[in-house]
Protein backbone atom coordinates (compact mmCIF):
# COMPACT_ATOMS: atom_id res chain seq x y z
CA UNK A 1 0.00 0.00 0.00
CA UNK A 2 2.82 2.37 0.92
CA UNK A 3 6.21 1.92 -0.62
CA UNK A 4 9.13 4.17 0.22
CA UNK A 5 12.39 3.87 -1.64
CA UNK A 6 15.71 5.50 -0.89
CA UNK A 7 14.27 8.45 1.04
CA UNK A 8 16.90 11.11 1.72
CA UNK A 9 16.19 14.13 3.90
CA UNK A 10 18.52 16.94 4.86
CA UNK A 11 18.12 19.80 7.34
CA UNK A 12 20.65 22.18 5.90
CA UNK A 13 23.87 20.25 6.38
CA UNK A 14 22.36 17.57 8.63
CA UNK A 15 21.69 14.34 6.78
CA UNK A 16 18.66 13.15 8.76
CA UNK A 17 17.40 10.28 6.59
CA UNK A 18 20.01 8.31 4.66
CA UNK A 19 18.11 6.24 2.17
CA UNK A 20 15.12 4.76 3.98
CA UNK A 21 13.20 1.89 2.36
CA UNK A 22 9.89 0.79 3.82
CA UNK A 23 6.95 -1.26 2.69
CA UNK A 24 3.54 -1.20 4.36
CA UNK A 25 0.83 -3.67 3.39
CA UNK A 26 -2.87 -2.91 3.56
CA UNK A 27 -4.39 -3.70 6.97
CA UNK A 28 -1.09 -4.06 8.82
CA UNK A 29 0.30 -2.38 11.89
CA UNK A 30 3.86 -1.45 11.00
CA UNK A 31 6.11 -0.09 13.75
CA UNK A 32 9.31 1.88 13.43
CA UNK A 33 11.37 1.96 16.57
CA UNK A 34 14.40 4.10 17.18
CA UNK A 35 16.15 6.21 19.77
CA UNK A 36 15.90 9.99 20.18
CA UNK A 37 17.03 11.73 17.04
CA UNK A 38 17.01 8.58 14.90
CA UNK A 39 14.81 10.37 12.35
CA UNK A 40 11.39 8.90 13.14
CA UNK A 41 9.46 12.18 13.12
CA UNK A 42 11.44 13.34 10.13
CA UNK A 43 10.30 10.24 8.27
CA UNK A 44 6.62 10.79 9.08
CA UNK A 45 6.87 14.48 8.23
CA UNK A 46 8.42 13.63 4.90
CA UNK A 47 5.48 11.29 4.22
CA UNK A 48 3.03 14.06 5.19
CA UNK A 49 4.70 16.62 2.96
CA UNK A 50 5.79 18.85 5.85
CA UNK A 51 9.42 18.30 4.90
CA UNK A 52 10.51 17.92 1.31
CA UNK A 53 12.90 15.02 0.76
CA UNK A 54 15.95 15.62 -1.37
CA UNK A 55 15.67 12.23 -3.01
CA UNK A 56 13.50 9.16 -2.95
CA UNK A 57 10.28 7.69 -4.22
CA UNK A 58 7.06 7.40 -2.26
CA UNK A 59 4.17 5.54 -3.78
CA UNK A 60 0.81 5.07 -2.14
CA UNK A 61 -1.92 2.78 -3.43
CA UNK A 62 0.13 2.27 -6.56
CA UNK A 63 0.44 5.96 -7.37
CA UNK A 64 3.19 8.42 -6.69
CA UNK A 65 2.30 10.45 -3.56
CA UNK A 66 1.77 14.21 -4.00
CA UNK A 67 4.16 16.51 -2.09
CA UNK A 68 1.73 19.03 -0.62
CA UNK A 69 0.28 18.28 2.85
CA UNK A 70 -3.39 18.83 2.02
CA UNK A 71 -3.16 16.73 -1.12
CA UNK A 72 -1.58 13.94 0.91
CA UNK A 73 -4.49 14.06 3.38
CA UNK A 74 -6.86 13.96 0.42
CA UNK A 75 -5.01 10.93 -0.90
CA UNK A 76 -5.82 9.10 2.35
CA UNK A 77 -2.91 9.56 4.74
CA UNK A 78 -3.29 11.40 8.03
CA UNK A 79 -0.76 12.05 10.75
CA UNK A 80 -1.17 12.28 14.51
CA UNK A 81 1.90 14.40 15.27
CA UNK A 82 4.37 14.06 18.09
CA UNK A 83 3.32 16.26 21.00
CA UNK A 84 -0.32 16.03 19.84
CA UNK A 85 -0.61 19.58 18.53
CA UNK A 86 -4.31 19.74 19.28
CA UNK A 87 -5.78 23.18 18.59
CA UNK A 88 -5.83 24.45 22.16
CA UNK A 89 -7.95 27.46 21.21
CA UNK A 90 -10.68 25.33 19.61
CA UNK A 91 -13.29 23.15 21.26
CA UNK A 92 -13.03 19.36 21.18
CA UNK A 93 -15.77 19.28 18.56
CA UNK A 94 -14.08 21.87 16.36
CA UNK A 95 -10.80 19.96 16.64
CA UNK A 96 -12.52 16.83 15.40
CA UNK A 97 -14.24 18.77 12.62
CA UNK A 98 -10.86 20.15 11.54
CA UNK A 99 -9.84 16.54 11.08
CA UNK A 100 -12.68 16.22 8.59
CA UNK A 101 -11.79 19.51 6.91
CA UNK A 102 -11.54 18.15 3.36
CA UNK A 103 -14.67 16.03 3.53
CA UNK A 104 -18.02 16.99 2.09
CA UNK A 105 -20.03 13.86 2.97
CA UNK A 106 -22.06 15.00 5.97
CA UNK A 107 -23.36 11.50 6.71
CA UNK A 108 -19.93 9.94 6.61
CA UNK A 109 -18.60 12.64 8.93
CA UNK A 110 -21.41 12.03 11.43
CA UNK A 111 -20.75 8.30 11.28
CA UNK A 112 -17.03 8.70 11.88
CA UNK A 113 -17.70 11.14 14.70
CA UNK A 114 -19.80 8.40 16.27
CA UNK A 115 -16.94 5.92 15.87
CA UNK A 116 -14.48 8.33 17.49
CA UNK A 117 -16.84 8.80 20.43
CA UNK A 118 -17.10 5.02 20.73
CA UNK A 119 -13.31 4.72 20.88
CA UNK A 120 -13.02 7.69 23.23
CA UNK A 121 -16.23 8.09 25.25
CA UNK A 122 -14.58 10.85 27.23
CA UNK A 123 -14.43 13.05 24.11
CA UNK A 124 -18.22 12.86 23.82
CA UNK A 125 -18.56 14.32 27.30
CA UNK A 126 -16.20 17.17 26.48
CA UNK A 127 -17.34 18.30 23.04
CA UNK A 128 -17.66 21.96 23.99
CA UNK A 129 -14.55 22.17 26.13
CA UNK A 130 -11.52 24.03 24.72
CA UNK A 131 -8.90 21.41 23.86
CA UNK A 132 -6.24 23.35 25.76
CA UNK A 133 -7.96 22.47 29.03
CA UNK A 134 -7.81 18.70 28.47
CA UNK A 135 -5.24 16.58 30.30
CA UNK A 136 -2.26 15.22 28.40
CA UNK A 137 -3.86 11.80 27.95
CA UNK A 138 -7.13 13.31 26.80
CA UNK A 139 -5.27 15.48 24.32
CA UNK A 140 -3.59 12.38 22.90
CA UNK A 141 -7.00 10.74 22.50
CA UNK A 142 -8.32 13.85 20.83
CA UNK A 143 -5.32 13.97 18.51
CA UNK A 144 -5.91 10.36 17.48
CA UNK A 145 -9.63 10.96 17.05
CA UNK A 146 -8.91 14.03 14.96
CA UNK A 147 -6.53 11.98 12.81
CA UNK A 148 -9.29 9.44 12.19
CA UNK A 149 -11.84 12.06 11.15
CA UNK A 150 -10.38 12.40 7.67
CA UNK A 151 -11.28 8.71 7.26
CA UNK A 152 -7.73 7.88 6.22
CA UNK A 153 -6.63 4.57 4.74
CA UNK A 154 -3.26 4.96 6.40
CA UNK A 155 -2.77 6.68 9.76
CA UNK A 156 0.69 7.77 10.92
CA UNK A 157 1.11 7.82 14.70
CA UNK A 158 4.14 9.65 16.10
CA UNK A 159 4.93 8.44 19.61
CA UNK A 160 1.36 8.27 20.87
CA UNK A 161 2.51 6.94 24.25
CA UNK A 162 4.89 9.83 24.90
CA UNK A 163 4.51 11.27 28.39
CA UNK A 164 1.58 9.09 29.42
CA UNK A 165 1.21 7.03 32.60
CA UNK A 166 1.68 3.24 32.13
CA UNK A 167 -2.02 2.48 32.47
CA UNK A 168 -2.87 5.05 29.81
CA UNK A 169 -0.12 3.71 27.57
CA UNK A 170 -1.82 0.36 27.73
CA UNK A 171 -5.16 1.92 26.81
CA UNK A 172 -3.63 3.74 23.86
CA UNK A 173 -2.13 0.54 22.48
CA UNK A 174 -5.48 -1.25 22.92
CA UNK A 175 -7.05 1.56 20.92
CA UNK A 176 -4.46 1.19 18.18
CA UNK A 177 -5.55 -2.42 17.83
CA UNK A 178 -9.18 -1.26 17.70
CA UNK A 179 -8.27 1.17 14.93
CA UNK A 180 -6.81 -1.70 12.95
CA UNK A 181 -10.17 -3.45 13.26
CA UNK A 182 -11.77 -0.38 11.64
CA UNK A 183 -9.94 -1.50 8.52
CA UNK A 184 -7.17 1.07 8.76
CA UNK A 185 -3.51 0.60 8.08
CA UNK A 186 -1.26 1.95 10.80
CA UNK A 187 2.30 3.19 10.68
CA UNK A 188 3.46 3.63 14.25
CA UNK A 189 6.64 5.31 15.37
CA UNK A 190 7.74 4.69 18.96
CA UNK A 191 10.50 4.78 21.49
CA UNK A 192 8.45 2.40 23.60
CA UNK A 193 9.91 -0.53 21.71
CA UNK A 194 8.35 -3.42 23.60
CA UNK A 195 4.79 -2.20 23.17
CA UNK A 196 5.35 -1.13 19.59
CA UNK A 197 6.88 -4.48 18.62
CA UNK A 198 4.26 -6.55 20.39
CA UNK A 199 1.37 -5.13 18.38
CA UNK A 200 3.28 -4.91 15.08
CA UNK A 201 2.74 -7.18 12.11
CA UNK A 202 6.01 -5.88 10.79
CA UNK A 203 8.65 -3.64 12.29
CA UNK A 204 11.69 -1.65 11.33
CA UNK A 205 14.57 -0.39 13.43
CA UNK A 206 15.78 3.08 12.53
CA UNK A 207 19.23 4.20 13.65
CA UNK A 208 20.77 7.51 12.65
CA UNK A 209 18.64 7.86 9.57
CA UNK A 210 19.05 4.29 8.35
CA UNK A 211 16.92 1.18 8.61
CA UNK A 212 19.21 -1.33 10.28
CA UNK A 213 16.83 -4.19 10.87
CA UNK A 214 13.42 -5.44 9.84
CA UNK A 215 11.19 -8.39 10.62
CA UNK A 216 7.88 -9.30 12.18
CA UNK A 217 7.17 -7.83 15.60
CA UNK A 218 7.73 -11.13 17.37
CA UNK A 219 10.97 -11.82 15.52
CA UNK A 220 12.42 -8.51 16.59
CA UNK A 221 11.29 -8.91 20.19
CA UNK A 222 13.30 -12.14 20.32
CA UNK A 223 16.34 -10.69 18.55
CA UNK A 224 19.19 -10.50 21.09
CA UNK A 225 20.71 -7.30 19.68
CA UNK A 226 17.32 -5.58 19.82
CA UNK A 227 16.75 -6.85 23.34
CA UNK A 228 20.02 -5.38 24.40
CA UNK A 229 19.66 -2.04 22.67
CA UNK A 230 15.95 -1.34 23.00
CA UNK A 231 14.30 -3.76 25.38
CA UNK A 232 16.89 -4.22 28.12
CA UNK A 233 15.11 -2.31 30.80
CA UNK A 234 11.71 -1.89 29.26
CA UNK A 235 11.06 -5.60 29.02
CA UNK A 236 11.34 -6.10 32.74
CA UNK A 237 9.41 -3.02 33.68
CA UNK A 238 6.58 -3.83 31.30
CA UNK A 239 6.36 -7.42 32.46
CA UNK A 240 5.76 -6.16 35.96
CA UNK A 241 3.16 -3.73 34.68
CA UNK A 242 1.21 -6.07 32.49
CA UNK B 1 -20.44 66.14 31.97
CA UNK B 2 -22.10 66.73 28.62
CA UNK B 3 -18.79 67.81 27.12
CA UNK B 4 -17.18 64.69 28.49
CA UNK B 5 -19.89 62.44 27.05
CA UNK B 6 -19.49 64.25 23.75
CA UNK B 7 -15.80 63.39 23.72
CA UNK B 8 -16.55 59.76 24.52
CA UNK B 9 -18.95 59.55 21.58
CA UNK B 10 -16.40 61.07 19.23
CA UNK B 11 -13.84 58.67 20.63
CA UNK B 12 -16.08 55.69 19.98
CA UNK B 13 -16.59 56.81 16.43
CA UNK B 14 -12.92 57.20 15.51
CA UNK B 15 -12.06 54.18 17.67
CA UNK B 16 -14.40 52.00 15.63
CA UNK B 17 -12.55 53.02 12.46
CA UNK B 18 -9.22 52.20 14.13
CA UNK B 19 -10.72 48.83 14.99
CA UNK B 20 -11.42 48.15 11.31
CA UNK B 21 -7.80 48.90 10.55
CA UNK B 22 -6.39 47.09 13.59
CA UNK B 23 -8.05 43.75 12.87
CA UNK B 24 -6.06 43.66 9.63
CA UNK B 25 -2.80 43.83 11.58
CA UNK B 26 -4.07 41.32 14.10
CA UNK B 27 -5.33 38.74 11.63
CA UNK B 28 -2.05 38.63 9.75
CA UNK B 29 -0.06 38.61 12.97
CA UNK B 30 -2.12 35.77 14.42
CA UNK B 31 -1.01 33.44 11.62
CA UNK B 32 2.32 34.76 10.41
CA UNK B 33 3.71 36.28 13.62
CA UNK B 34 4.87 39.46 11.98
CA UNK B 35 3.47 42.97 11.79
CA UNK B 36 2.40 43.74 8.26
CA UNK B 37 3.41 47.37 7.98
CA UNK B 38 2.22 47.47 4.37
CA UNK B 39 -1.31 47.50 5.81
CA UNK B 40 -1.11 51.27 6.28
CA UNK B 41 -0.36 51.65 2.57
CA UNK B 42 -3.37 49.49 1.76
CA UNK B 43 -5.59 51.67 3.95
CA UNK B 44 -4.25 54.78 2.21
CA UNK B 45 -5.04 53.26 -1.20
CA UNK B 46 -8.57 52.59 0.04
CA UNK B 47 -8.96 56.26 0.89
CA UNK B 48 -7.82 57.25 -2.62
CA UNK B 49 -9.94 54.67 -4.40
CA UNK B 50 -13.01 55.85 -2.47
CA UNK B 51 -12.16 59.45 -3.22
CA UNK B 52 -11.94 58.91 -6.98
CA UNK B 53 -15.01 56.72 -7.10
CA UNK B 54 -16.99 59.47 -5.40
CA UNK B 55 -15.55 62.43 -7.30
CA UNK B 56 -14.51 61.27 -10.78
CA UNK B 57 -17.14 58.54 -11.13
CA UNK B 58 -19.77 60.04 -8.87
CA UNK B 59 -20.81 56.64 -7.59
CA UNK B 60 -23.29 56.30 -4.72
CA UNK B 61 -21.32 56.16 -1.50
CA UNK B 62 -22.22 52.60 -0.45
CA UNK B 63 -21.02 51.31 -3.80
CA UNK B 64 -17.85 53.36 -3.42
CA UNK B 65 -17.28 51.64 -0.06
CA UNK B 66 -17.81 48.23 -1.52
CA UNK B 67 -15.54 48.79 -4.50
CA UNK B 68 -12.81 50.40 -2.40
CA UNK B 69 -12.93 47.38 -0.10
CA UNK B 70 -12.71 44.96 -3.00
CA UNK B 71 -9.86 46.97 -4.52
CA UNK B 72 -7.81 46.97 -1.34
CA UNK B 73 -8.62 43.32 -0.65
CA UNK B 74 -7.10 42.46 -4.02
CA UNK B 75 -4.19 44.84 -3.40
CA UNK B 76 -3.41 43.16 -0.06
CA UNK B 77 -3.44 39.79 -1.81
CA UNK B 78 -1.07 41.02 -4.49
CA UNK B 79 1.29 42.36 -1.82
CA UNK B 80 1.19 38.98 -0.08
CA UNK B 81 2.03 37.17 -3.32
CA UNK B 82 4.84 39.51 -4.31
CA UNK B 83 6.36 40.65 -1.02
CA UNK B 84 5.79 37.77 1.42
CA UNK B 85 4.97 34.53 -0.35
CA UNK B 86 8.47 34.09 -1.82
CA UNK B 87 9.95 34.71 1.65
CA UNK B 88 7.59 32.17 3.21
CA UNK B 89 8.58 29.53 0.70
CA UNK B 90 12.20 30.01 1.72
CA UNK B 91 11.48 30.10 5.46
CA UNK B 92 13.12 33.52 5.64
CA UNK B 93 13.72 35.13 9.06
CA UNK B 94 11.07 37.54 10.38
CA UNK B 95 13.29 40.54 9.81
CA UNK B 96 13.03 39.97 6.06
CA UNK B 97 9.25 40.14 6.26
CA UNK B 98 9.39 43.43 8.14
CA UNK B 99 11.79 44.90 5.60
CA UNK B 100 9.66 43.65 2.74
CA UNK B 101 6.57 45.16 4.39
CA UNK B 102 8.27 48.53 4.76
CA UNK B 103 9.39 48.35 1.17
CA UNK B 104 5.84 47.70 0.00
CA UNK B 105 4.55 50.53 2.14
CA UNK B 106 7.13 53.05 0.84
CA UNK B 107 6.44 51.88 -2.70
CA UNK B 108 2.69 52.51 -2.35
CA UNK B 109 3.20 55.92 -0.82
CA UNK B 110 5.59 57.00 -3.52
CA UNK B 111 3.55 55.70 -6.37
CA UNK B 112 0.70 57.88 -5.12
CA UNK B 113 2.98 60.91 -4.75
CA UNK B 114 4.33 60.35 -8.25
CA UNK B 115 1.03 59.79 -10.03
CA UNK B 116 -1.63 61.65 -8.05
CA UNK B 117 0.58 64.13 -6.24
CA UNK B 118 1.45 64.93 -2.66
CA UNK B 119 -1.39 67.37 -2.02
CA UNK B 120 -4.33 66.95 0.31
CA UNK B 121 -7.65 65.97 -1.25
CA UNK B 122 -10.95 66.59 0.39
CA UNK B 123 -13.84 64.19 0.04
CA UNK B 124 -17.04 65.72 -1.33
CA UNK B 125 -19.62 66.44 1.33
CA UNK B 126 -22.04 63.55 1.37
CA UNK B 127 -23.75 64.04 4.70
CA UNK B 128 -25.22 67.22 6.01
CA UNK B 129 -22.90 68.77 8.60
CA UNK B 130 -25.97 69.34 10.76
CA UNK B 131 -25.53 67.04 13.78
CA UNK B 132 -28.29 64.90 15.20
CA UNK B 133 -29.38 65.95 18.67
CA UNK B 134 -29.84 63.26 21.27
CA UNK B 135 -30.80 64.90 24.54
CA UNK B 136 -27.99 67.32 25.36
CA UNK B 137 -25.59 65.59 23.04
CA UNK B 138 -25.12 66.18 19.38
CA UNK B 139 -23.84 63.42 17.19
CA UNK B 140 -22.29 64.23 13.84
CA UNK B 141 -23.91 62.38 10.96
CA UNK B 142 -20.54 61.27 9.64
CA UNK B 143 -19.52 60.04 13.09
CA UNK B 144 -22.68 58.01 13.26
CA UNK B 145 -22.08 56.54 9.79
CA UNK B 146 -18.51 55.69 10.77
CA UNK B 147 -19.74 53.83 13.80
CA UNK B 148 -22.48 51.98 11.94
CA UNK B 149 -20.35 50.89 8.97
CA UNK B 150 -17.48 49.84 11.23
CA UNK B 151 -19.75 47.88 13.53
CA UNK B 152 -21.45 46.06 10.67
CA UNK B 153 -18.12 45.23 9.03
CA UNK B 154 -16.60 44.00 12.29
CA UNK B 155 -19.68 41.94 13.10
CA UNK B 156 -19.45 40.33 9.66
CA UNK B 157 -15.77 39.56 10.22
CA UNK B 158 -16.39 38.06 13.65
CA UNK B 159 -19.20 35.97 12.19
CA UNK B 160 -16.85 34.60 9.52
CA UNK B 161 -14.08 33.86 12.01
CA UNK B 162 -16.25 32.33 14.73
CA UNK B 163 -19.05 30.61 12.87
CA UNK B 164 -17.87 29.40 9.50
CA UNK B 165 -15.70 26.48 8.48
CA UNK B 166 -13.08 28.69 6.88
CA UNK B 167 -13.08 30.80 10.08
CA UNK B 168 -12.39 27.68 12.15
CA UNK B 169 -9.54 26.87 9.79
CA UNK B 170 -8.19 30.41 10.24
CA UNK B 171 -8.24 29.98 14.02
CA UNK B 172 -6.66 26.54 13.74
CA UNK B 173 -3.93 27.87 11.46
CA UNK B 174 -3.32 30.74 13.88
CA UNK B 175 -2.69 28.16 16.57
CA UNK B 176 -0.41 25.94 14.48
CA UNK B 177 0.27 26.19 10.78
CA UNK B 178 1.78 22.71 10.76
CA UNK B 179 -1.07 20.98 12.57
CA UNK B 180 -3.51 22.75 10.32
CA UNK B 181 -1.68 21.56 7.22
CA UNK B 182 -1.75 18.02 8.63
CA UNK B 183 -5.54 18.28 8.81
CA UNK B 184 -5.70 18.94 5.09
CA UNK B 185 -5.97 22.71 5.25
CA UNK B 186 -4.40 24.51 2.33
CA UNK B 187 -2.57 26.94 4.60
CA UNK B 188 -1.33 29.01 1.69
CA UNK B 189 -4.94 29.68 0.77
CA UNK B 190 -5.81 30.53 4.40
CA UNK B 191 -3.02 33.10 4.45
CA UNK B 192 -4.38 34.65 1.26
CA UNK B 193 -7.89 34.77 2.72
CA UNK B 194 -6.56 36.48 5.82
CA UNK B 195 -4.77 39.12 3.75
CA UNK B 196 -7.87 39.59 1.61
CA UNK B 197 -10.12 40.07 4.63
CA UNK B 198 -7.68 42.49 6.27
CA UNK B 199 -7.36 44.45 3.04
CA UNK B 200 -11.13 44.57 2.57
CA UNK B 201 -11.78 46.03 6.01
CA UNK B 202 -8.72 48.27 5.72
CA UNK B 203 -10.07 49.79 2.50
CA UNK B 204 -13.45 50.51 4.06
CA UNK B 205 -11.66 52.09 7.02
CA UNK B 206 -9.55 54.15 4.62
CA UNK B 207 -12.65 55.63 3.00
CA UNK B 208 -14.13 56.50 6.41
CA UNK B 209 -10.84 58.01 7.52
CA UNK B 210 -10.60 60.05 4.33
CA UNK B 211 -14.14 61.33 4.79
CA UNK B 212 -13.48 62.32 8.38
CA UNK B 213 -10.17 64.06 7.70
CA UNK B 214 -8.59 64.35 4.25
CA UNK B 215 -6.70 62.14 1.85
CA UNK B 216 -2.94 62.40 1.43
CA UNK B 217 -0.11 59.96 0.76
CA UNK B 218 1.08 59.77 4.39
CA UNK B 219 -2.24 58.46 5.70
CA UNK B 220 -0.56 55.08 5.81
CA UNK B 221 1.80 56.30 8.47
CA UNK B 222 -0.87 57.99 10.56
CA UNK B 223 -3.07 54.91 10.49
CA UNK B 224 -0.20 53.10 12.09
CA UNK B 225 -1.92 54.28 15.25
CA UNK B 226 -4.34 51.44 14.69
CA UNK B 227 -1.32 49.17 14.93
CA UNK B 228 -0.73 50.68 18.36
CA UNK B 229 -4.30 49.80 19.19
CA UNK B 230 -3.73 46.23 18.05
CA UNK B 231 -0.61 45.97 20.22
CA UNK B 232 -2.49 47.58 23.09
CA UNK B 233 -5.27 45.01 22.85
CA UNK B 234 -2.80 42.19 22.21
CA UNK B 235 -1.55 41.44 18.73
CA UNK B 236 -3.19 38.41 17.24
CA UNK B 237 -6.40 38.77 19.23
CA UNK B 238 -9.46 40.13 17.40
CA UNK B 239 -11.41 41.17 20.52
CA UNK B 240 -8.15 42.68 21.75
CA UNK B 241 -7.77 44.71 18.57
CA UNK B 242 -11.32 46.04 18.85
CA UNK B 243 -11.08 46.93 22.53
CA UNK B 244 -7.62 48.45 22.09
CA UNK B 245 -8.91 50.57 19.21
CA UNK B 246 -11.94 51.89 21.06
CA UNK B 247 -9.74 52.78 24.04
CA UNK B 248 -7.22 54.49 21.75
CA UNK B 249 -10.03 56.48 20.08
CA UNK B 250 -11.31 57.65 23.45
CA UNK B 251 -7.84 58.48 24.79
CA UNK B 252 -7.20 60.51 21.65
CA UNK B 253 -10.37 62.55 21.77
CA UNK B 254 -9.96 63.16 25.49
CA UNK B 255 -6.41 64.38 24.85
CA UNK B 256 -7.62 66.69 22.08
CA UNK B 257 -10.51 67.89 24.16
CA UNK B 258 -8.80 68.48 27.49
CA UNK B 259 -5.12 68.96 26.68
CA UNK B 260 -4.43 69.86 23.08
CA UNK B 261 -4.88 68.11 19.79
CA UNK B 262 -1.17 68.65 19.19
CA UNK B 263 -0.44 66.10 21.91
CA UNK B 264 -2.80 63.54 20.42
CA UNK B 265 -0.31 61.49 18.40
CA UNK B 266 2.46 62.06 20.90
CA UNK B 267 0.36 60.45 23.59
CA UNK B 268 -0.69 57.61 21.29
CA UNK B 269 2.90 56.67 20.47
CA UNK B 270 4.02 57.14 24.08
CA UNK B 271 1.28 54.70 25.00
CA UNK B 272 2.73 52.15 22.57
CA UNK B 273 6.17 52.33 24.14
CA UNK B 274 4.66 52.15 27.60
CA UNK B 275 2.67 49.01 26.76
CA UNK B 276 5.63 47.33 25.16
CA UNK B 277 7.55 47.90 28.38
CA UNK B 278 4.97 46.92 30.99
CA UNK B 279 2.83 44.35 29.23
CA UNK B 280 4.22 43.31 25.87
CA UNK B 281 1.46 40.83 25.16
CA UNK B 282 -1.20 43.54 25.49
CA UNK B 283 -4.60 43.19 27.12
CA UNK B 284 -5.55 39.85 25.55
CA UNK B 285 -2.61 38.92 23.34
CA UNK B 286 -1.38 35.48 22.50
CA UNK B 287 1.87 34.77 24.28
CA UNK B 288 4.88 34.87 22.07
CA UNK B 289 8.51 35.76 22.34
CA UNK B 290 8.69 37.35 18.94
CA UNK B 291 6.92 40.66 18.64
CA UNK B 292 8.56 41.87 15.48
N1 LIG C 1 13.90 21.40 11.95
C1 LIG C 1 15.09 20.80 12.10
N2 LIG C 1 16.23 21.46 11.81
C2 LIG C 1 17.43 20.86 11.94
N3 LIG C 1 17.61 19.61 12.38
C3 LIG C 1 16.51 18.89 12.68
C4 LIG C 1 15.20 19.45 12.56
N4 LIG C 1 14.31 18.52 12.95
C5 LIG C 1 15.03 17.43 13.27
N5 LIG C 1 16.35 17.66 13.12
C6 LIG C 1 17.44 16.70 13.36
O1 LIG C 1 17.19 15.53 12.59
C7 LIG C 1 17.45 14.36 13.34
C8 LIG C 1 16.22 13.50 13.42
O2 LIG C 1 15.22 14.15 14.18
P1 LIG C 1 13.77 13.57 14.43
O3 LIG C 1 12.95 14.62 15.09
O4 LIG C 1 13.25 13.02 13.18
O5 LIG C 1 14.09 12.39 15.45
P2 LIG C 1 13.09 11.41 16.20
O6 LIG C 1 13.55 10.05 15.86
O7 LIG C 1 11.70 11.76 15.92
O8 LIG C 1 13.47 11.69 17.71
P3 LIG C 1 12.50 11.74 19.01
O9 LIG C 1 12.30 10.33 19.43
O10 LIG C 1 13.32 12.50 20.00
O11 LIG C 1 11.23 12.42 18.63
C9 LIG C 1 17.96 14.84 14.69
O12 LIG C 1 19.36 14.82 14.67
C10 LIG C 1 17.47 16.24 14.80
O13 LIG C 1 18.33 17.03 15.57
MG1 LIG D 1 10.15 12.41 17.03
Amino acid sequence: MLKVENLQVYYGGIHALRGVNINVEQGQIVSIIGANGAGKSTFLNALSGIIRPKEGKISFKGKSLPQIPYKIVAAGISQVPEGRLVFANLTVKDNLMMGAYLRKDKHGIEKDLGKVFELFPRMAERVDQPAGTLSGGEQQMLAIGRGLMSNPDLILLDEPSLGLAPLLVKTIFEIIKDIKKLNKTILLVEQNAYKALSIADKAYVLEQGRIVKTGTGSELIKDPSIQEAYLGKTLKSYRSND
Amino acid sequence: MTAFMQQIINGLSIGSVYALMAVGYSLVYSIMNFSNFAHGGVIMMGAYIGFFLLTAFKLPFLIAFGLAGVGTGVLALVIERIAYSPLRKRNAPFLYFIISAMGASIFLENIVVATIGPTFKTYPRIFSPEPIAVGNLSIGRLDLIMCVISTISLAALIYVIEKTKVGTAIRATAYSVRASALMGVNTDQIIMIVFGLGGLLGGIAGVLFGMKYTVYPQIGFITMKSFIAAVFGGLGSLPGAVIGSILLGIIETLTSGYISSQYRDLIAFALLIFILIVRPIGLMGKTTEDKA
